[in-house]
């Protein structure tokens, strides 16, 4: 079931990308290969992988590791993967505001408890002294832009 | 200037104190993400692509290369101690390595995996030193034509011949040519793929791509699994880390023969260490006075494929320095790292940048013996750094990921790109489809569009170009029967079983 749900989100994906190669604009430069011929052969050989690839998953000959024994997720991936993609929404959303330091704790908290870790103090301590270390090691040492730390005047 | 000469020019710079610092750190580094399990060379280089804008090249290039080869000779650790194997190059390595660690005999395994690593190394090193400037001769002779064709069987043979499945190892990297189109066409001017977005205009960096798929993919895989936690221990390194007269006298053979099976088979086009381990392993197997030991800790089972595995990685820098063609995921961000410098890679990168190149080919072979010199004495540490949490390993891993590519465009819409691309290394690794050729497709797409452009401009659009010249010709002839050939094969077989 899931490989024709991937089948189909790919075909919907080469839906997507014809209506842009419909959108490149002709180019006013004479050449003997515009802008739309390398884009074109590929959505259209992308769409016939699409194509094969459904019938594989139709036919049950697409592998998802979930049928493999050793590969099977444990009870809970859903929320695990939700925990570590809420980090990464978390950061997204307030670093700009907030500065570094929160925001980059709060990813990683996502992730530790992604991989089973309990919120408690000692969880919180260690997200914060690796976003903290991160931050020293790219912004103060190696002089890479990152924001401010901490950002308290918004 | 011969090879030679232009080689003892390069350790002139290569030992100077800067470069050899830089060389140094960079085998450490590469043997630190060698070791720890999630985090790879093709990672950690694209994770160091912003030091391009502050860190001179022969720097920059001489520690790429430490990390490179420092990450092959970290593999095996965690491949014996842990029977984790980093990539399936590495998969030969733990079958045999990690039973002699299980039978008390760790120690010997990681000296001949250490020392096999230096051997295979230096001949690589030394077969690329001196068959470079032939292939780079051959090279000059190709135009737009023969090059569009070699990257297509690059392409081809990358995708389609190497993986699991032709079918999903195609569809992962016309994705990714896909993705390469992403930006302003730069021949017309024109947006592609962009959406409306101006932040798609300059096109996708390969750093957020490679980042995403390997760093933030796996980490969802992986969370997803839920299996991290309960993971076997690490093995102690028992035995002397010293080879005895016996294990060495069984495995400097099969050091030689791996290394003779990985440089040509990773110097071709079609490049890949998968092919060369397993030839070795069945090799040495097949050739072993004791063949009942292999399946329970056969150290000629360790020394051989080991070997070839950092043979086959020097063969990789082969058609990327003289070609151009990069045929592994790390050997395509190498050559996004010569794109910031401005440089271009291919055979005038031997005139062009003569002192580069030498200075890069010398540092590897100092690498080598930093290796050789840190890996064994410091394997305690390396067994330390195995028992970090899961929880605090992959928390570092994805900070530094969103800091590192936060941190090169101070975008949060970058930022999300690293998630969207997370999204989709996970959905591959789950659904078994390739990374490398995504990320190959990303960054040869457009320089592949553009020759083809520049052959059809020169033929006035006459396209039997790519077929009439001859080695562009049989460069097509070998892509078509790569693509058809196994195909065929298996239908007449499936056909005849019927």
């Amino acid at each position: 079931m899931s490989t024709r749900l991937i089948a189909s989100f790919l075909l919907v994906f080469c839906a997507v990308a014809v209506w842009q190669v419909f959108s490149i604009p002709e180019s006013t430069i004479q050449s003997e290969v515009g802008p739309i011929l390398a884009p074109a052969i590929l959505v259209a050989l992308l769409s016939l992988l699409g194509v094969f690839y459904l019938l594989s998953a139709i036919s049950n000959k697409a592998p998802d590791c979930v049928h493999q024994e050793e590969e099977q997720p444990l009870k809970g991936g859903a929320k695990r993967v939700s925990f570590l993609l809420g980090g990464g929404l978390a950061f997204i959303l307030l670093t700009k505001l907030i500065g570094f330091l929160i925001p980059a704790a709060l990813c990683g908290l996502g992730v530790s408890m992604a991989f089973d870790a309990k919120l408690n103090i000692k969880t919180l301590l260690m997200v914060l002294a690796i976003a903290g270390a991160f931050w020293t090691l790219f912004s103060a040492i190696l002089g890479v832009d990152l924001g401010p730390l901490v950002n308290l005047s918004f | 200037m011969s090879s030679f000469d232009s080689l003892m020019q390069g350790f002139a710079v290569a030992l100077q104190p800067m470069t050899l610092l830089y060389g140094f750190i960079g085998c450490l580094v590469g043997t630190l993400v060698g070791v720890l399990p999630g985090i790879g060379p093709a990672l950690t280089i694209a994770l160091l692509l912003p030091l391009t804008f502050k860190v001179p090249a022969t720097a920059i290039f001489v520690l790429f290369a430490g990390i490179y080869y420092g990450a092959m000779y970290g593999g095996s650790t965690t491949s014996i101690l842990l029977n984790t194997p980093g990539e399936s190059a590495t998969i030969v390595t733990s079958l045999e390595g990690n039973k002699m660690a299980r039978r008390g005999r760790a120690g010997p395994a990681l000296a001949t995996a250490a020392i096999g690593s230096f051997v295979a190394g230096t001949i690589g090193t030394i077969a690329l030193t001196f068959f470079a400037p032939w292939v780079v001769d051959a090279a000059l002779a190709f135009g737009p034509a023969e090059y569009f064709s070699l990257m297509l069987m690059a392409l081809v043979t990358v995708s389609a011949v190497l993986g699991s499945s032709a079918l999903r190892g195609l569809i992962s990297l016309v994705a990714g040519l896909l993705f390469g189109l992403i930006g302003i066409d730069l021949q017309t001017g024109q947006p592609r793929f962009t959406f409306g977005q101006p932040e798609f205009l300059d096109g996708i960096e390969v750093t957020i791509v490679a980042v995403g798929l390997f760093a933030i993919g796996e980490a969802l895989f992986l969370a997803w699994q839920g299996k991290e936690n309960k993971k076997t221990d690490v093995l102690a390194v028992s035995g002397s880390l010293w080879l005895s007269k016996e294990d060495f006298a069984r495995s400097w053979k099969a050091w030689i023969r791996g290394s003779l099976f990985g440089f040509p088979i990773g110097a071709m086009p079609a490049g890949g260490a998968e092919l060369p381990t397993l030839l070795s392993y069945y090799t040495e197997k097949k050739l072993s006075k004791k063949p009942e030991e292999f399946g329970h800790g056969a150290i000629e089972g360790v020394a051989g494929p080991e070997a070839a595995n950092n043979a086959a990685a020097a063969g990789v820098l082969m058609p990327l320095l003289t070609l151009g063609i990069p045929t592994s995921a790390t050997a395509a961000i190498i050559l996004s790292a010569f794109e910031s410098y401005g440089i271009q890679v291919g055979p005038t990168l031997f005139t062009q940048q003569s002192g580069l190149v030498w200075t890069l080919i010398a540092s590897l072979y100092i690498g080598n013996v930093i290796l050789l010199v840190l890996n064994l004495p410091l394997v305690g540490l390396w067994v330390k750094l195995l028992k970090i949490p899961p929880q605090w390993l992959y928390a570092g891993i994805v900070v530094i990921s969103v800091a590192g590519v936060y941190g090169s465009s101070n975008s949060v819409f970058d930022v999300g790109l690293l998630f969207f691309f997370g999204v989709l290394g996970f959905g591959m690794r789950r659904f078994d489809f390739p990374a490398a050729p995504l990320i190959i497709g990303l960054i040869l797409g457009p320089m592949a569009e553009q020759s083809m452009r520049q052959a059809l401009t020169i033929s006035q659009g006459n396209w039997s170009t790519f077929f009439t010249r001859p080695i562009s010709g049989t460069l097509m002839a070998i892509s078509i029967a790569l693509l058809v050939v196994p195909n065929l094969l298996r239908f007449i077989r499936s056909r005849k079983q019927a």
